[in-house]
């Protein structure tokens, strides 16, 4: 396998989608076996991936080239670093679960499980792409999937003013009220969501474009754009052209992250999908956006990424706080979820925006870790509305006597979503804020009162929907006993946990790939040396790896202190 | 000028596939009045078959290299004629495929309607060849004379009637613009071949010569202000002949317009490409923007076109080489997705009886088949990965990207999103929307093949485009020596490699 392995990654979930077409609909045993084998296939080879990638060695592994198109410069270039490795993983861990979460879909199964595997298999595409183009293509291939899976497989949410407090009365949220536009069917969730992402997308691909003329390189390869294109300092309406570009890409992908003002698609989107597809984008495709800010606008404009990142630090704490406030007041769980995803994706651009070492290795490992707790909680999200139809909070509770392992999950859920110790985000958090500290210290007290506000509203939900007294015509809910109904659950629990206790492996492979670039960005050398030294790392490999050979940076290059890599050196 | 009409029996070679058409032509009027009994398919089987030998004779001149010109530069045919030639034979095959569960709806003259379809491709062929004024005219005159019967073919259809009256009166006045500018060009310069042009004083009377027969070209790719006959032409007329119309014509025009723009006017580009930028945006604009309020599918699919034909002249636009070849693989993707799509509305009315979009609802359920074809249509229509509009698209916009037209690729991208939204209300229709009716549909076997064909090229198009670029590159590479002013013209004789 070695050498093939992210070709067998991308194109199994793909395979399983051609295989499907040929099977029928009343079949639905083959239809859910062939879609768990394909995305089986998956899961075991990128854990093969990520064990088998040598943080020893950094950089693009695993690299495969095709040349695709000559007149246009484009060639299917896939290739993982530290940073795409662990997002790969996670991509396939929550199309597995999705799969299983999906599993008493009744209608056109065959056709919803065609679109999941498209969906997962366009976004792990991006992880591993080095090539522009295929970043944008698989990018914008992963948002149309979206609008039939919401369209077909969705539901509506509750009209805002229909839902109802503990007493029976109904209730209006004034935040929802206004910025929904009164519209709740998954119709306009789903559309609303396609147009937005699909408009910002093209605001990224306005930037791609500028980087193929002005580079004058006529290729759209990240890997010779980011040595040989010299993009800097030609004067453009008053400012740089390279200004423009990174504007271009961040607010481009920043919409699906989803950064603050840009964010109004994706509670609506959230809460209209189906579990395994909120699942999918909470966990990974909301990535794409901070992924692909990193992969284009970090490799390829390093300078102006100092320059400019700031504006991510202000942006992202009204992400924090913005949505952590609208959660403690809504009324529905996928609601709440989505908010608290978007909420959450503020940490991971505050841990961007400080351009440190320990901080932008702490935001890759907060993606890897939001995707399972965020899956998680949309899983059972979903499974208590298959179980109740109703995503209303007030309306629902004490469901803990009637589904016992559901609400047991749903604590550890919830923690880690919080990101109590125990949990991989705990490390994650706690590796962004002590990062961040020396450069943004007032983003980092947001931050923490971001977290204090989760604990807050998971708990809410928590006890509104599990706890206090229950309603009889919910009486006949069911846990989930199935082993295909829990695999889910404790595949992602177990991730959670598992990498709480064993973080070092994701922590090198994460830094092997933060280091060259936040190297670029900020001059300042890694202490990733003196580190590894430590731990037995042999001289030879060190020497291997470009971030710790001096040599090899541009410029005065400063060695500092691991958390003081300030930028006006 | 002189003509020397010395003809070589190699000569005649190069005017093998139009030959082959023509007598192919009078065989089916023949068999047609000769056997009166003869099932309809069995015609359409028969013409399809001269169509087929006709590309395999195109193809085999791609393959060989066989090219040169004809009556004193007249006739071109180097491998943009080919490459037109083709595509012209190619979705002729597919319309009439389409056409022979249709062609009931017609009382009189069945066998005729093959005639005249291919007459006009017949017509269509000479335009793609054509390089002088004189058989631009011809050429296109006489591909428009069939079409003026088609449009009008549901003769007792009020709405074909009115398509047909339209299409005629506007068609008319483009004839008449067409043959005014032609004649102020003559005027001003003495030459009618494009390629002797290339000296040409910048007079006022050759910029209004120019002018006219760019909206007589612009009528026929329908192109705004030039427009106003698409949505009732493309409403009225039976489904298979909007489809032909959609398609072939423009593609046909699109090899004038670059034979006229990039060989005779090459010297005059920084004028026009205000003018075709102009022409660009307000199409791309226009044509999105109205066709978010239509009904009904064929008009949805007519402003659609108007908005494709905009992005076609961002091609135009660029004026170089790349801008050409982007232009001829962005209608390749048109010609599957835009057929295809049109091959569906022929398959649903045949079962359903109705273009409206609202009784789409429910396709997704009641032909699964029909419901993914229409979406893999749309969507590549829309330029959506990874399909062949996508790759279109981009080709465009990069190739507009280096001569750094920045304002008509910021309308071009910001046009894909409001595509975007009609189209997908069309796909909300068919998958979301519960059907009234929720009988499965019958597609019926030609139908069927169109689709498949079709669908093939749209998908292989987006996933591997690598041979199709080529095939484009190498069409505009002959074509731009031709432009180019140190090449020796007039080529006296063709050169051919005939027998080794």
């Amino acid at each position: 396998m070695g050498d093939y392995a992210l070709l067998y990654i991308l194109f199994a979930p793909f395979a399983g989608a051609i295989a499907l077409i040929f099977v029928s609909n009343r079949q639905a045993m083959l239809v859910r076996g062939i879609a768990a084998g394909a995305a089986l296939v998956s899961l075991l080879v990128s854990l093969y991936l990520f064990f088998a990638y040598n943080h020893m060695k950094g950089g693009f592994q695993f690299v495969q080239r095709f040349e695709w198109s000559r007149q246009l410069g484009i060639s299917l270039h896939l290739g993982v670093d530290g940073i795409g490795t662990p997002l790969v993983l996670a991509s396939s861990i929550l199309l597995f679960a999705g799969i299983f979460v999906s599993w008493h879909i009744k209608d056109r199964t065959k056709e919803f499980y065609i679109w999941l595997l498209i969906l997962a298999a366009a976004t792990i595409g991006v992880f591993m792409s080095l090539d522009l183009f295929f970043l944008f293509f698989f990018y914008e291939m992963s948002v149309i999937p979206m609008y039939l899976l919401l369209g077909m497989w969705g539901s509506h949410t509750k009209k805002y003013n229909e839902m109802t407090d503990p007493d029976g009365l109904k209730q209006r949220d004034s935040v929802g009220f206004i910025f929904n536009f009164g519209s709740n069917s998954k119709e306009y969730a789903a559309m609303k969501l396609v147009l937005f992402l699909s408009a910002f997308a093209i605001v990224a691909l306005m930037g791609i474009l500028l980087i193929y003329k002005y580079s004058g390189l006529n290729t759209f390869d990240i890997l010779v754009l980011r040595e040989q294109a010299k993009l800097m300092n030609i004067p453009v309406l008053g400012t740089t052209l390279d200004k423009i570009i990174w504007l271009l890409i961040f607010f481009g992908f920043a919409s699906i992250a989803p950064l603050w003002p840009l964010h109004s698609w994706s509670p609506v989107g959230h809460a209209a999908a189906p579990a395994a597809t909120s699942m999918l984008h909470a966990g990974v495709l909301m990535k794409l956006g901070h992924f692909s800010i990193i992969r284009v606008a970090f490799e390829i404009l390093p300078e102006t990424t100092r320059e400019l990142m700031p504006i991510a630090a202000v942006l992202c704490m009204f992400s924090i706080v913005y949505g952590g406030f609208v959660e403690f007041y809504a009324k529905d769980t996928k609601y709440v979820i989505g908010y608290s995803s978007s909420s959450h994706m503020g940490y991971v651009f505050l841990g961007m925006a400080a351009l440190d070492y320990i901080s932008l290795t702490g935001a890759v490992m907060y993606m890897f870790a939001h995707a399972m707790a965020t899956g998680m909680l949309f899983a059972m999200a979903g499974w208590v509305y298959d179980q109740t139809h109703s995503r209303d909070i007030p309306s629902l509770g004490g469901l803990s006597n009637r589904m016992p392992f559901i609400s047991g999950c749903f604590v550890v859920a919830c923690m880690a979503s919080i990101g109590v110790p125990g949990t991989v985000n705990f490390i994650a958090e706690v590796m962004i804020i002590v990062g961040s500290w020396n450069k943004y210290p007032f983003q980092v007290i947001v931050a923490v009162v971001g977290i204090v506000l989760t604990l807050a509203y998971l708990f809410k939900m928590m006890r509104g929907l599990f706890y206090g007294p229950m309603d009889q015509k919910y009486s006949h809910a069911h846990d989930a006993v199935a082993v295909a109904d829990r695999l889910p659950l404790l595949i992602m629990i177990t991730v959670s946990i598992g990498f709480f206790f064993f973080p070092m492996h994701l922590y090198y492979v994460v830094r092997s790939g933060v280091d060259p670039l936040i190297a670029k960005i900020t001059r300042v050398v890694p202490v990733a040396s003196q580190e590894r030294e430590t731990l037995g790392v042999k001289r030879e490999a060190r020497a291997d790896s470009s971030p710790q050979n001096l040599a090899a940076l541009p410029g005065d290059v400063l060695p500092l202190t691991p958390y003081a890599s300030r930028s006006d050196q | 000028m002189t003509f020397a009409f010395t003809m070589s029996p190699s000569d005649l070679l190069l005017l093998l596939p139009e030959i082959l058409l023509t007598s192919w032509l009078c065989l089916i009027l023949i068999i047609d009045f000769s056997f009166p009994r003869l099932p309809n398919e069995q015609l359409a089987y028969f013409t399809i078959a001269g169509l087929v030998a006709t590309l395999g004779c195109l193809a085999w001149f791609d393959i060989t290299g066989i090219t040169g010109t004809l009556f004193a530069n007249m006739f071109a045919l180097d491998r943009m004629a080919l490459f037109f030639k083709m595509f012209i034979v190619g979705s002729t095959i597919l319309v009439i495929l389409a056409s022979i569960d249709y062609i009931h709806r017609f009382k009189f003259f069945r066998g005729e309607y093959y005639f005249l379809i291919v007459m006009s491709a017949l017509g269509m062929m000479f335009m793609a060849s054509a390089n002088d004024l004189l058989s631009v005219f011809v050429a296109l005159e006489f591909s428009t004379i069939g079409f003026y019967v088609l449009v009008a073919y549901l003769r007792e259809d009020m709405a074909s009637n009115e398509a047909g009256i339209k299409f005629f009166i506007l068609g008319i006045f483009a004839a008449g613009l067409l043959a005014y500018g032609i004649s102020l060009v003559y005027g001003e310069t003495g030459k009618l071949v494009f390629s002797d042009m290339k000296a040409a004083q910048a007079t006022p009377g050759l910029a209004i010569g120019f002018l006219l027969i760019f909206g007589a070209l612009g009528f026929k790719i329908g192109a705004v202000p030039f427009h106003s006959w698409i949505p009732d032409t493309y409403h009225g007329s039976p489904t298979p002949v909007t489809a032909f119309l959609s398609i072939a014509p423009k593609a046909a025009a699109f090899a004038i317009l670059l034979r006229m723009f990039l060989v005779a006017l090459a010297t005059f580009k920084p004028v026009w490409v205000l003018l075709i930028v102009a022409v660009s945006i307000l199409s791309m604009t226009y044509g999105n923007i109205v066709a978010i309020a239509q009904k009904n599918m064929k008009r949805l699919l007519a402003y659609s076109g108007i908005a494709q034909i905009g992005n076609v002249l961002i091609g135009l636009a660029t004026g170089t080489k790349m801008g050409s070849d982007a232009m001829l693989f962005y209608l390749l993707t048109y010609l599957f997705a835009n057929l295809g799509a049109f091959a569906i509305i022929i398959a649903v009315s045949e079962a359903i009886g109705s273009e409206e979009i609202d009784d789409y609802s429910g396709l997704g359920r009641r032909s699964p088949f029909l419901a993914f074809s229409m979406l893999v249509f749309l969507l590549s229509l829309a330029g959506v990965p990874p399909l062949a509009g996508f790759i279109g698209k981009l080709y465009i916009f990069v190739a507009a990207m280096k001569e750094g037209l920045y304002a008509l690729i910021t309308v071009g991208l910001i046009n894909i999103v409001i595509s975007l939204y009609y189209y997908l209300i069309v796909v909300k229709k068919m998958y979301i929307t519960e059907p009234r009716d929720s009988s499965p549909l019958k597609v019926s076997g030609p139908i069927k093949v169109v689709l498949y064909v079709c669908l093939a090229g749209t998908l292989t198009i987006g996933i591997y485009p690598q041979p199709f670029t080529d095939w484009v590159v190498s069409a505009i590479l002959t074509f731009s020596n031709l432009a180019d002013p140190t090449a020796s013209l007039p080529v006296p004789s063709t050169v051919i490699p005939f027998g080794g």
